[in-house]
């Protein structure tokens, strides 16, 4: 028995010290992870805030253009346009403008060609 | 002996360590508990912000989504002049150019303000908040920025100590700083600017803390002012020394709801004709007002309404009593236009047919111990001829058949003497007296528009309801609310208000007015090419001090167009014309103009179509 003791003594006892190895760790990486946490939860906070910025200023940018765009639209602009660019432009008067008559509808089912063909007979009654 | 001393000594320890633990104890009850509430509102101030999210207002749109009325984010440009110190002059001579303010004043704005409150205690609150410029675009925000960083002070700043160093670093980043605010913007100038009406700024203290909110204060702005306003959201954060937010130790975030976009009936386009012929209009007859309003009579929807003169929004400078909405507003007596009401009436009870002939005395007819008159003298009319040649003498005649409690009766179901309800603020409801306050006279007067006061809103509506079947409508301004999306949140359907006449009287009525624009009628110069049009003109004398001038006149003609199947009502009216008068001279011409330009840009079918052309099915 005192022999054995004696061994025992003078042996590496591996199960302490990887308990003890795996104590420090589990700290170690509660610690680091804590920390790894934190930081990524700044760095996110940072770039949500940028996005936001970005998304603030794309918005604004937006906004902007559709006034210069409304701006562009709005007819004493295009009236202003077509004066100075002296395109002769004028409005259609109602003898210049051709109506055609909308083709009958067909029943689901029918082809294209049959449409056409009522559209064009519906058409040509009303040119003789 | 020693023993006992030693047992003393720790008895004493032990009640001191007792009595400091009491006391300790004593003060985190203190802390904790009797001073709670204080305390932690004191640590929540010093760490926590609380932020208040402005909603965007809701844009206005005409009826095809042109852009009328909206925001955009700007900067309210602020300064804390707590960290200037004395370098007020620099800052003042740096930023005043680029934020358009002359150097004095922005000067002065940059001292710490005392002011005294109403007990007359000395109070700091513009210590650290001056407002220096509001609507400051996002460029010269960055340009203010840009010089704020750059700023010279002429010392040798690396010679100071830190405190000295710390003051100007403060002064360069936080001294100057902005809030984010909204403007309102009209893209289109003038266009509409009665309808649209224009805004202001709201300014209240929301916890200590000036807040500015725009707010409606005229036309649909001011209407539709909660609509369009949405509700504010708010945040509560924390914030590093810079300001800057911790997004990570956000607390609270409620997002604002952004206004609705108010989605109108009125057409850029249309408005844009009816205020080019009315401006031209106004150059040559130089008359104190005109307005102009062109309306779909089957909904009521109003597609243009104008004014002359009118405002820009964006200048509420320029904004004064005489660019008001005179078309809602203002009262004046109707002249002959009114004889729609009396003319329908009678033919709706039967009382009087399309041919019945009236003698018109030759322009002179003495009624109650008045003498009523002609333009020009006629002999027999037919009840047709009475609305073409416009005589007062014909139309009162009638009107003492049809009686006064029937001509009243017709005048109310017309809408006179009420309100339309049109989405406008500021509508007047006209004069119509109960049968009761009238004269002997008054059933002889009435009908060519004498002895009552309408709007020039109401007598379109009314001349609407003939263009419909008999069916007075609601006028119609406001199309749909939507959100931002595009989602339809409320959408404003037309509302009949009553049938006031029948179909037969209605079309008789029709044929009638048709004649009006005749080579033999009063408003010739209102005939269209393409478009057979029936409408009425008015030649009211103003009322000056309780008796008719014979200088002053308010000239009207209301129409309609094709007159078979109506597809634009449109009203002219000029207060106090010059170079003539007379309704169909001065105003019949405007509303061929603005009628003939709306019929192309609407593309209505014209009265004689083109026929199609054989073979191609193109038009040549």
């Amino acid at each position: 028995m005192a022999g054995n003791r004696k061994n025992q003594s003078t042996a590496i006892r591996f199960g302490p010290a990887l308990k003890a190895l795996f104590l420090c760790m589990l700290f170690a990486g509660s610690a680091i992870g804590y920390v790894w946490q934190k930081n990524e939860i700044y760095r996110l906070s940072q770039q949500i805030r940028q996005s936001e910025l970005r998304l603030r200023q794309m918005t604004d940018g937006n906004e902007k253009l559709r006034v210069k765009l409304a701006d562009l639209r709005s007819p004493l602009m295009l009236d202003q346009r077509v004066r100075e660019l002296n395109l002769g432009l004028a409005p259609a008067q109602p003898v210049q403008v051709w109506r055609l008559p909308e083709p009958p509808a067909m029943p689901p089912g029918s082809n294209l060609l049959a449409r056409q063909l009522a559209a064009r007979q519906a058409v040509a009654p009303l040119t003789q | 002996m020693t023993k006992r001393l030693q047992l003393r000594r720790v008895l004493a320890l032990a009640v001191f360590v007792c009595a400091a633990f009491v006391g300790l104890g004593y003060r985190l009850v203190d802390l904790q508990v009797l001073r709670h509430d204080e305390l932690a509102k004191l640590a929540q101030d010093n760490t926590q912000r609380e932020f208040r999210q402005a909603p965007r207002r809701g844009d206005i749109l005409d009826v095809r989504g042109n852009l009328l009325a909206t925001s955009v984010s700007v900067k309210t440009v602020c300064a804390d002049p707590s960290l200037i110190g004395n370098q007020q002059a620099v800052v003042a001579h740096t930023l005043a150019p680029l934020l358009q303010m002359s150097e004095a004043g922005f000067y002065q704005k940059l001292f710490p303000r005392v002011s005294r409150d109403e007990k007359g205690e000395t109070v700091t609150n513009n210590l650290h908040y001056v407002r220096l410029q509001k609507n400051v675009t996002d460029e010269t925000w960055q340009k203010v920025q840009l010089a704020m960083s750059q700023l010279n002070f002429g010392v040798d700043e690396k010679k100071l100590p830190e405190s000295g160093r710390a003051f100007f670093r403060n002064l360069r980043q936080s001294a100057i700083f902005a809030d984010p605010d909204q403007m309102r913007v009209y893209p289109n100038g003038s266009l509409a600017g009665q309808v649209l009406g224009f805004s202001g700024v709201d300014e209240f203290k929301l916890d200590d803390w000036p807040v500015s909110q725009i707010s409606g204060r005229d036309g649909i702005e001011l209407a539709l002012n909660s609509a369009l306003g949405g509700v504010a959201g708010w945040r509560v954060t924390e914030t590093d020394r810079q300001q800057h937010e911790l997004v990570a130790l956000r607390d609270e975030d409620v997002q604002p709801r952004d206004g609705l976009n108010a989605v109108l009936t009125i057409d850029a386009a249309v408005q844009h004709i009816l205020e080019t012929s009315l401006a031209d209009a106004m150059q040559k007859h130089t008359p104190a007002s005109i307005t102009g309003i062109v309306m779909r009579p089957g909904t009521g929807e109003i597609l243009a309404m104008a004014t002359l003169p009118n405002y820009d929004p964006n200048k509420p400078d320029t904004i004064s009593p005489d660019t008001r909405n005179r078309v809602i507003t203002d009262v004046v007596e109707p002249g002959s236009t009114f004889k729609i009401v009396v003319v329908s009436g009678a033919l709706n009870d039967g009382v009087v047919r399309l041919g019945d002939q009236f003698d018109c005395e030759e322009g002179h007819f003495t009624y109650a111990g008045r003498i009523l008159h002609d333009h020009e003298p006629f002999g027999t009319l037919t009840t047709e001829g009475i609305i073409t040649k416009s005589s007062n003498i014909g139309a009162a005649k009638i009107g003492i058949k049809l009686g006064e409690d029937k001509l009243y009766d017709y005048a109310t179901d017309f809408g006179f003497g009420q309100r339309t309800g049109i989405l406008l603020p500021g509508e007047v409801s006209g004069i119509l007296h109960p049968v009761k306050d009238w004269t002997k006279v008054s059933v002889a007067q009435i009908p060519m528009g004498q002895g009552v006061a309408v709007t020039r809103l109401q007598m379109l509506m009314a001349m609407g309801a003939l263009a419909n079947d008999g069916w007075l409508m609601r006028p119609m301004l406001v199309s749909c609310l939507e959100d931002r999306a595009g989602n339809v949140v409320q959408k404003y359907e037309p509302q009949r208000v009553r049938q006031v006449v029948g179909d037969s009287a209605d079309k008789e009525m029709i044929e009638a007015l048709k004649t009006v624009v005749s080579p033999d009628g009063t408003a010739a110069g209102a005939a269209m090419k393409d478009y057979i049009v029936a409408g009425k003109t008015g030649t009211a004398q103003k009322v000056e001090n309780g008796v008719y001038v014979h200088d002053k006149y308010v000239a009207s003609f209301i129409g309609f167009f094709p007159a078979d199947n109506p597809q634009l009502c449109i009203s002219i009216v000029m207060d106090e014309p010059k170079e003539g008068y007379y309704g169909g001279q001065v105003c019949g011409p405007v509303f061929r103009d603005v009628a003939e330009r709306c019929a192309s840009y609407l593309n209505i079918p014209a009265d004689s179509p083109a026929p199609l052309v054989a073979n191609t099915g193109y038009p040549h």
